[in-house]
């Protein structure tokens, strides 16, 4: 009988561990549909019936929808034209315009909305939703479609223009259909992402699923018909990650060492150069200048009360936890996508599809479902660490992209050779794969803790008593419509949100280069 | 004399207590005395809808006053509620304090509050409790309607009133407000499904603006984007702290005996679940004391619920309200009034 050979023995071990890890994730990441599941049991079917055909069920459908579709629009055109603007023009200030552009990134949607509302009382409604979850989900799409822009290869550019096509056609026949699939990537993000927001829709009116599951359980403790509002959502995100699947399309990948830089400048004619250059200032100014001005403003107004102790300590706090979120969530991520890279198995596959649907959901729904799931377990129910994995949870859709892409990136050759020269599948993830793949998985860790840090109906339910972080004080004071104590920690939240955002905008560094591709 | 109820309830407290000792001393036991086993819990964990600013300072004056450590976890009353709903006997909670009656119902529903000694229900007037000693009202909010006195000459006198033409676009409400919600379900028991049905419809036939929140409706009629709105009395008194100035913003009432009148109560309840009723009972005992209650109504302009308080400053006193009687325990009914607004298109 033929003696496995120790090398393909480690492999299996290491393919199992994977696995092992892989099959805990997708555990942990289906108890909010579990719970749903569970809960909806309990509704009898006439009742089910009667939820679903109310024409209010209907118009949640439509309204989510039709704001998914609006943003979703409005981000990928902005973010993509921004992107290209920036990218191939000559643009000096280059850096600073994608800081500038990325930077609304760090703003939370319930900031945006009370600080829209304080300078127009009047600002309500689908169409004011849709321009703070615009401002709020722009950026995504800009840094995705940078990365992938910095990715092309000049020679194919050059190759284009020789065989007479124009600049448009270069953008429409070389250049769109190598950054398409980033874009549709972030796209889904975004949209999951609109699903999600509860700060904008409930503040501005417009009764999206997020809105009525969250007012089902305020107004009657009625957790049956809000868990069916859930789960109808996650039906819904999963059709979407499948149609988004179905669309991604095979890219050409080949490249030589050249890349395109300045040299495909689209515009060089000062005329249109200083629009794109307005373009992207007034949206910048719209979407930071708005929030700056309210906040400290606001807080001018009540300077002597600010205090200092508790600023310190909620920003201690919210930086701990959401680190702790980003790193769990990254710890994941890892076993997922190497997983689903080296066996391409269906249930790592779906394991990221779960991950990507429980991005989808409100976190009052997530919040119910870990209290359900953990209140039996004293030592864990309302500790940091559950906090933390709740935000992993929730925001590790955000990571696992980058994390994939940029391990999927790590030349095979350079693997093999470290197997042959006797180094387990282990070691090789240690030294050989995850320092290439650091900067994307960097590009991950960075995006969950931007999301953390400004999370807010999770933390209410699942942070240790007593324990504040920056979004609690936000929510503490703006509840009683103290807007002036609730400035101070914004305007924190946004600074300390500001340094992930702004190292992600940073255009001339490898990091972007390599992990973006799924942002 | 006591009354045989009484009897019977001193007699099943004074079981439970017994009860409740002897499986803390056994589980002390058990456990190799790692904890303390003293009687008196040194500490409470307490589930707080009541907003931080308001209550941190009465709860920071029990601290010091009975050397009972308090560990407040802050939210929304009816989040809160869910999050007990969903914790069952597994809650860390001792107490719950809420904004509102219908969330301490929907817990006492679900089986999940302990009895309330007599003593203290005892000491509030019987329609601001729950009648089976599940919980007590703390303090009173009125439901009232805000209007601008330059711009209203003429006031409502009735809820009804609201569909008049002459306030055609000129009121706010508040439809997913829990606040907005009692009052329609008062309204519905009071007078039946389809006379509310009745009034929403020509209310929202007379264009009302919608707003999320009470507050949100007093600062549109100090702004002027609207004229009047229905909200509970204490919001005029918030905007104009959280603005650091006066507004004009007025309160006023409806005709007496009018359902528009309504009082609503915070309230506090012992959990079940709880192994320190003792101290959770010493903390309403602190909140229900005629000094606490005369803060209250100074510091958060609240009304106190016991007798011989008065009322806040310009405001009337709550027996002169002469608000209908409203069964504070049926609010928890909220899934008829939830099926009607959405029926009419308020949800």
């Amino acid at each position: 009988m033929e003696r496995p050979n120790p090398t393909e023995q480690k492999r299996t071990r290491a393919h199992l561990g994977g696995f092992t890890l892989t099959a805990l994730l997708l555990a942990l990441a289906s108890i909010p549909s579990l719970y749903l599941i569970l809960r909806v049991r309990s509704i009898s079917s006439d009742e089910l019936v009667a939820i679903l055909a109310r024409p209010k069920t209907v118009e949640i459908i439509l309204n989510t929808f039709t704001l998914a579709i609006v943003v979703a629009t409005l981000s990928v055109v902005i973010g993509t034209l921004f992107a290209s603007l920036i990218f191939s023009s000559n643009f000096r200030s280059r850096g600073i315009l994608l800081a500038l552009s990325a930077l609304p990134l760090a703003i939370p949607s319930y900031v945006f909305t009370y600080c829209w509302i304080a300078i127009w009382p009047s600002f309500r409604g689908f169409w004011a939703a849709a321009l703070v979850l615009t401002f709020s989900t722009m950026p995504y799409i800009l840094l995705a479609a940078f990365a992938a822009l910095r990715r092309i290869d000049k020679v194919q550019v050059d190759v284009a223009r020789s065989l007479g096509c124009n600049r448009f056609q270069v953008f429409t026949r070389v250049i769109l259909p190598q950054i398409r699939n980033s874009i549709a990537a972030s796209t889904l993000l975004v949209i999951l992402y609109v699903f999600s927001d509860f700060g904008a829709v409930s503040l501005l009116g417009v009764d999206t699923f997020t809105r009525a599951i969250q007012n089902l359980y305020r107004a009657s403790f009625d957790r049956q018909s809000a868990a069916l509002l859930g789960l109808i959502l996650v039906l819904f995100a999963a059709i979407l990650i499948f149609a988004e699947e179905r669309m991604q399309r095979r890219t050409i990948n080949a490249r030589s060492t050249a890349r395109i830089k300045e040299e495909i400048a689209l515009i060089t004619k000062k005329a249109p150069k200083a629009l794109a250059f307005a373009a992207i200032i007034a949206y910048s100014l719209l979407a930071l200048a708005v929030p700056a001005y309210v906040l400290i403003t606001r807080m001018a107004g009540n300077f002597q009360g600010i205090d200092l102790a508790s600023l310190a300590t909620a920003t201690f706090n919210t930086v701990l936890v959401a680190t702790l979120g980003a790193t769990i969530a990254i710890l994941f991520a890892l076993p997922l996508a190497w997983t689903i890279i080296s066996t391409r198995s269906r249930f790592a596959l779906a394991t990221e599809k779960v991950v990507l649907i429980t991005h989808a959901l409100p976190g009052v729904v997530l919040g119910l479902s870990l209290v359900a799931f953990s209140s039996r377990i004293p030592w864990l129910y309302q500790s940091i660490a559950l906090l933390a994995f709740a935000y992993a949870l929730l925001f590790l859709a955000k990571g696992v992209g980058a994390t994939r892409t940029s391990i999927e990136r790590v030349p095979h050759g350079l693997k093999e050779v470290a197997t042959t020269l006797g180094v387990s599948p282990l070691e090789t993830m240690r030294r050989v794969t995850i320092p290439l793949a650091a900067p994307g998985i960097g590009v991950g860790f960075l995006l969950i803790l931007l999301t953390a840090m400004k999370e807010l109906p999770a933390t209410l339910m699942l942070r240790p008593t007593g324990f504040d972080t920056l979004a609690i004080e936000i929510w503490s004071a703006a509840s009683i419509n103290r807007f002036n104590e609730a400035a101070p920690y914004a305007l924190l939240l946004i600074l300390i949100a500001a340094i992930p955002t702004f190292i992600l905008s940073r255009p001339d560094r490898q990091f972007q280069d390599e992990g973006g591709r799924q942002l | 004399m006591m009354s045989r109820l009484e009897r019977q309830t001193v007699q099943s407290k004074r079981f439970s207590t017994l009860l409740i000792a002897t499986l803390a001393v056994g589980a002390s036991l058990l456990a190799g005395c790692s904890g303390d086993s003293s009687t008196e819990a040194s500490e409470l964990t307490i589930y707080s809808g009541r907003s931080e600013t308001f209550i941190a300072p009465f709860l920071a004056e029990f601290e010091a006053e009975s050397g009972i450590k308090l560990n407040v976890r802050y939210g929304d009353s009816a989040e809160l509620a869910a999050q007990i709903l969903e914790e069952g006997e597994n809650s860390p909670a001792d107490l719950f304090l809420s904004q509102d009656a219908g969330a301490l119902g929907a817990v006492a529903e679900a089986g999940l509050l302990l009895d309330l000694p007599q003593s203290i229900m005892a000491s509030v007037p019987a329609r601001f409790t729950s009648a089976d000693s599940k919980w007590v009202g703390i303090t009173g909010r009125a439901r009232v309607f805000a209007y601008s006195p330059d711009r209203v000459s003429q006031l409502p006198t009735s809820y009804l009133d609201m569909s008049d033409p002459i306030y055609k676009g000129r009121f706010g409400i508040a439809p997913t407000n829990s606040s907005f919600q009692a009052f329609v379900t008062a309204l519905r028991l009071a007078e039946g499904e389809s006379a509310t049905e009745t009034w929403l419809r020509s209310i929202i036939a007379n264009q009302p603006k919608y707003y999320e929140k009470n507050s949100m409706i007093v600062e549109a009629i100090e702004n002027g984007e609207i004229d009047l709105g229905l909200v509970n009395h204490y919001y005029i008194f918030e905007v104009a702290k959280a603005l650091g100035r006066e507004i004009s913003v007025k309160d006023g009432f409806f005709a007496d005996g009018d359902l528009g009148n309504m009082i609503n109560v915070s309230g506090a309840a012992i959990l079940a679940s709880s192994k320190r009723g003792d101290a959770a009972t010493r903390l309403i005992e602190y909140l229900l004391r005629t000094s606490t209650q005369e803060r209250f109504v100074a510091e958060t302009k609240e009304y106190s619920l016991l007798e011989g308080i008065a009322a806040p400053t310009g405001l009337p006193a709550l027996s002169e309200i002469a608000a209908p009687s409203v069964d504070l325990n049926a609010l928890r009914d909220l899934k008829a009034t939830q099926e009607l607004l959405i029926k009419v298109g308020l949800l």
